[in-house]
């Protein structure tokens, strides 16, 4: 089926808005009478609080209220979880321990909120937090995870036997069996620490409680705004019809902002009504580093076995993960990680066992590949040490072990993140491979470039890696399309928008269906006014839950259209084309009616409607997919590496990428250029630091480095299309691709740039100084 | 962050030693420190203004000794904290006679930092804790000089220990100075020397057009 819109390079709908400021950010809320709060966190990672006197701050003059957990009585209550624990995988130990609003005991990581001061501006409520005295009795605070597991060490929950936050083990064949028959055995330990997401616009809260409606408006940067909704109400004591959540432009959001809820997410909409002012807050970068959850910490001691050939004959893994102080998001990242260990690659036998381990740090929660990066660093560095020591080319050993195209869908054999099998929809995975080769040159480079440039002595590497990322999980989205008497179309959709260009891609898909302009498709996320049933936005979900439902819905809206249409000009259904915003008898073009025309007729002030039908052209459904499709794609890259500073130039890089049906490839390059520079900052800048007592070392954007335009080089792109079975779109997300695989990419380039040192780099994320130590440890141990 | 390091005093040990035991000149030795009082034996608490590149603030603390063993040795123990975050230390001193009027200190401790102190002064705080230690036994140097001058002549201590603002500036030096040891900022002088000299030639040629 050849297609009008879907799959053209159409200019964003949004672009006009958001390029001339005119689109609507949190921050840009102002509502007369509006107050504005400011937190006072916790210097100490793990301390007792003994007393807090707030009496001077609340003798401020221009301080309007503080709180603190004792003041807020009854309605001081940790949590909600977000995700429960799996119910279908047995011998799961799961002790779940929720984030409070504010800290009533214990002090359990730095940046905790113990107060919140709400004043007339910002400054009144930054300097009256500085007039709270509290004290703190320091605790002994743990951040190592090893340390964090030992019998003796202090615990981040008194009322648990340990840190031990939570365990699974996951079994497929039988590993130990295969070990003794194995040709190679690679055995590691594998070390991740964590970054953050950095998003360009920190989070930020306004509520406005309107007494007289009894009705609560929240502006939230949230990923979910129904599910925000839906929580604020229950707490609240509201019905839902009272809460309406907007989540409008955000400038970013990469997985923190799907964190549900975040204390000040509950407290900004409760001190509203409280107060009965309008309250906002916005997170300054500071909060962002210790009141925003990160990710990615763990520690793999992993092992792989493999025939002479190369094959993979199994692979054992026993990890430990960092929730931080609480765990309100579940086993999502752990599992994920575990889920993706096999990556594309055809395992028969497989041992995981994961260790959840609450520390004294952030809170961490999925940010854009979500436990999946860690699972692919596992699998693509065990395979380049593998092809090392077996004299294999890294290209060959991964054709050697790819699932190959007629077993798809393929059963991996263990519970994914969605608690349901883990299964791979469809995929072809060597062409990708092979694509990504040939446009970074692979077999010139290393035969011909590579060695000529060594001779001159320049350190010049090529790096070539695969991913699988499983995407677009349910349970489901929705979306209403109604046309209106203008011929425009107006869509309402459930999830949020954090860039992705939905306003667009969205639109391609309904003005495929209804023959219309895509600037002529309207289109609302993220508002529970105008459609209140959903989740939101993650696990690269948009375009495969999302985009179904609003193909459905649109398929409606046309089924009603052509039925009104047959009546009106006369003509059988079957021989009418909806084109230009209008219908016409397809032989007989002046025979036609534009559809503003008849939407009017659909809604007629007087006469009858037939019984049975409805009013307008309007229709709502919901998609939902039996499980979640699986994208794949290949990154290859050529690296220069300065010696001296360690700094590295990309020279070209590559990415190849298999997501099914592309909606719009512009959108989808902005995306996997976008993951990549995240990529990039996770391989090679980006890494918080911890001191041994949870402190956070580099807790601003000057001492934090995100890769700018000079360490983000030009992509080139590829495409193949294997298109998922389980939506009529055939689409697979790709939100998450161009981060997932960089780490992996950066540690194969980097050791091939560097042949002379014999490098194994077993840790993510670098730096230069880092590659710079693991040099000197390299020549020291020679 | 581990401290480490030593100093040479020009003073005899016990005079040395008690100078470090009073407290008076013990908080001039301590830049930023707004008082110092004995609150008791081994115990003091204080008011100390502490500033860290783009962080500062004032402290509140209480300093305690112990493990004392005149004029050989103590242990120092810090805890402090304000707007800034938190400071905990505990360090070791020891003093060793080198011949009949030179004393050499020995100290080496352990500072846990917290809050802003740490996050957004981390990159400073070596140099400036460094800066600080060194400035701060200087001081006391001269204190111990000027006891052991006046004692020689019997006339009543001369000393005017140097002020906050003379500590700041040579904390900012001593941070300068290591700045400019480094490679990239003589580059950027280099170019902004250039640039200036190109911004010069632009504006005499554009005026005389």
């Amino acid at each position: 089926m050849t297609h009008k819109y879907i799959g053209k390079r159409i200019q964003r709908n949004e672009d006009p808005r958001l390029l001339t400021g005119q689109a609507l950010f949190v921050d840009d809320v102002n509502i007369p009478g509006m107050l504005h709060a400011a937190f006072l966190r916790s210097d100490y990672a793990h301390a007792r609080l003994k007393s807090i006197d707030v009496s001077a701050a609340r003798e401020r003059p221009g301080v309007v209220a503080v709180f603190t957990a004792e003041d807020m009585g009854a309605d001081w209550k940790p949590g909600p979880p977000l995700v429960s624990p799996p119910p279908t995988v047995k011998d799961v130990t799961f002790f779940s321990r929720t984030q409070v609003p504010l800290v009533k005991d214990k002090v359990r990581h730095a940046g905790e909120a113990i107060a919140v001061v709400v004043a007339e501006s910002r400054y009144i409520a930054e300097d009256a937090v500085e007039d709270i005295q509290v004290d703190l009795e320091p605790l002994e605070a743990v951040a190592d995870l090893e340390k964090a597991m030992r019998p003796d060490s202090v615990r981040v929950h008194d009322d648990l036997d340990s840190n031990l936050a939570a365990h699974i083990v996951q079994v497929k064949g039988d590993y130990d069996k295969i070990r003794g028959e194995a040709d190679l055995l690679i055995k590691r330990r594998i070390v991740i620490d964590r970054g953050a997401a950095a998003a360009m616009e920190n989070r930020g809260i306004v509520a406005n409680w309107d007494v007289k409606s009894q009705h609560l408006t929240v502006w939230d940067t949230t990923q979910a705004p129904i599910p925000i909704r839906n929580g604020l109400a229950t707490r609240l004591g509201l019905s839902a019809h009272q809460v309406r959540v907007i989540a409008p432009f955000l400038g970013g959001g990469f997985g923190p902002k799907m964190m549900m809820f975040y204390p000040e997410e509950m407290l900004i909409p409760w001190l509203a009504i409280k107060l009965g002012r309008p309250v906002k807050w916005i997170e300054d970068r500071r909060e962002n580093f210790y009141a925003t959850t990160q990710e990615r910490a763990q520690i793999h001691d992993v092992e792989m076995a493999l025939t002479r050939e190369g094959r993979i004959l199994g692979i054992h893994d026993t990890f430990l993960h960092d929730t931080g102080a609480y765990d309100p998001y579940g086993l999502t990242i752990p599992l994920n990680t575990q889920s993706h260990m096999m990556s594309g690659y055809d395992v028969a036998n497989f041992y995981s066992e994961i260790k959840v381990v609450f520390t004294n740090k952030i809170i961490t929660t999925p940010i854009r590949g979500a436990g999946r990066p860690q699972g692919i660093y596992i699998a693509e560095r065990l395979l380049d040490i593998a092809a090392k020591e077996l004299g294999l080319d890294p290209i060959e050993i991964r054709k050697l072990n790819f699932i190959p195209p007629e077993a798809f869908p393929y059963e991996h054999k263990i519970i994914d993140q969605a608690f349901a099998p883990l299964i791979l929809d469809s995929g072809n995975y060597r062409p990708v491979l092979e694509k990504a080769a040939v446009l970074i040159g692979y077999d010139q480079f290393v035969n011909e470039e590579q060695p000529r440039l060594r001779a001159e002595g320049r350190h010049i590497g090529i790096g070539i890696v695969s991913f699988i990322e499983t995407t677009g999980v349910g349970p489901y989205e929705g979306a209403r399309i109604t046309v209106q008497t203008d011929g425009k179309i107006n869509v309402a959709t459930g999830v949020g928008t954090q860039g992705q260009g939905h306003f667009t891609s969205f639109a391609q898909v309904v003005a495929e269906q209804l023959g219309v302009a895509v600037k002529d498709v309207h289109l609302v996320t993220g508002d529970t006014a105008e459609f209140h049933w959903g989740t939101g936005t993650f696990a690269s979900r948009g375009s495969v839950v999302a985009g179904n439902a609003i193909n459905a819905s649109a398929a409606g809206v046309r089924k009603k259209i052509l039925k009104l249409a047959s009546e009106v000009l006369k003509a059988p259904e079957d021989e009418l084309e909806l084109e230009n915003g209008q219908v016409r008898v397809a032989d007989i073009p002046q025979q036609s009616i534009s559809l503003g025309e008849l939407a009017a007729l659909a809604n007629p002030l007087r006469g009858a409607v037939e019984p049975g039908t409805e009013p307008g052209l309007e229709a709502t459904a919901y998609f939902g997919p039996k499980y979640g499709a699986a994208a794949f794609g290949t990154h290859a890259m050529i690296l220069e590496v300065d010696p001296e500073t360690m700094m590295v130039e990309i020279k070209r890089y590559v990415v190849v990428e298999d997501c099914g049906t592309v909606l719009n490839p512009m959108i989808l390059e902005g995306q996997i250029h976008g993951g990549v520079a995240m990529g990039i900052g996770n391989a090679y800048y980006e890494k918080l630091v911890y001191d041994d007592n949870a402190q956070l070392l580099n807790a601003s954007l000057a001492d934090y480095l995100i890769p700018t335009a000079s360490e983000v080089p030009r992509i080139v792109i590829g495409h193949e299309e294997t298109r998922s079975p389980l939506n009529p779109l055939g689409t697979k997300g790709v939100g998450e691709a161009g981060t997932i695989p960089v780490p992996a990419l950066f540690a194969q380039a980097l050791e091939n740039a560097l042949a002379e040192y014999n490098l194994e780099i077993l840790e993510t994320p670098l730096s230069p100084n880092r590659l710079f130590e693991l040099i000197q440890d390299k020549e020291k141990s020679r | 962050m581990k401290i480490e390091g030593e100093y040479l005093f020009n003073g005899p040990r016990a005079e040395l030693w008690e100078v470090i035991r009073d407290p008076e000149i013990l908080a001039t030795a301590l830049p930023g420190t707004k008082s110092l009082d004995k609150v008791g034996e081994n115990e003091y608490v204080g008011e100390m203004n502490v500033r860290v590149g783009p962080v500062g603030g004032l402290f509140s603390g209480r300093l305690t000794v112990s493990n004392e063993v005149p004029p050989e040795s103590l242990t120092l123990s810090v805890e402090g904290k304000g707007s800034p975050g938190f400071l905990n230390g505990m360090g070791n001193v020891i003093l060793d006679e080198q011949g009949e009027d030179k004393t050499l200190m020995k100290y080496e401790g352990d500072v846990q930092v917290g809050g802003k102190l740490a996050s957004v002064g981390q990159r400073l705080l070596d140099t400036a804790s460094k800066s600080t230690i060194r400035q701060g036994l200087e001081a006391l140097d001269m204190a111990l000089q000027a006891r052991v001058a006046a004692k020689a002549e019997g006339k009543e201590v001369e000393y005017t220990p140097p002020s906050e603002s003379e500590f700041v500036a040579g904390v900012a030096k001593d941070m300068a100075r290591q700045a400019l040891s480094s490679r990239t900022v003589w580059i950027v002088i280099g170019v902004v020397v250039i640039i200036a000299i190109l911004v010069v030639y632009w504006i005499s040629a554009g005026s005389g057009s």
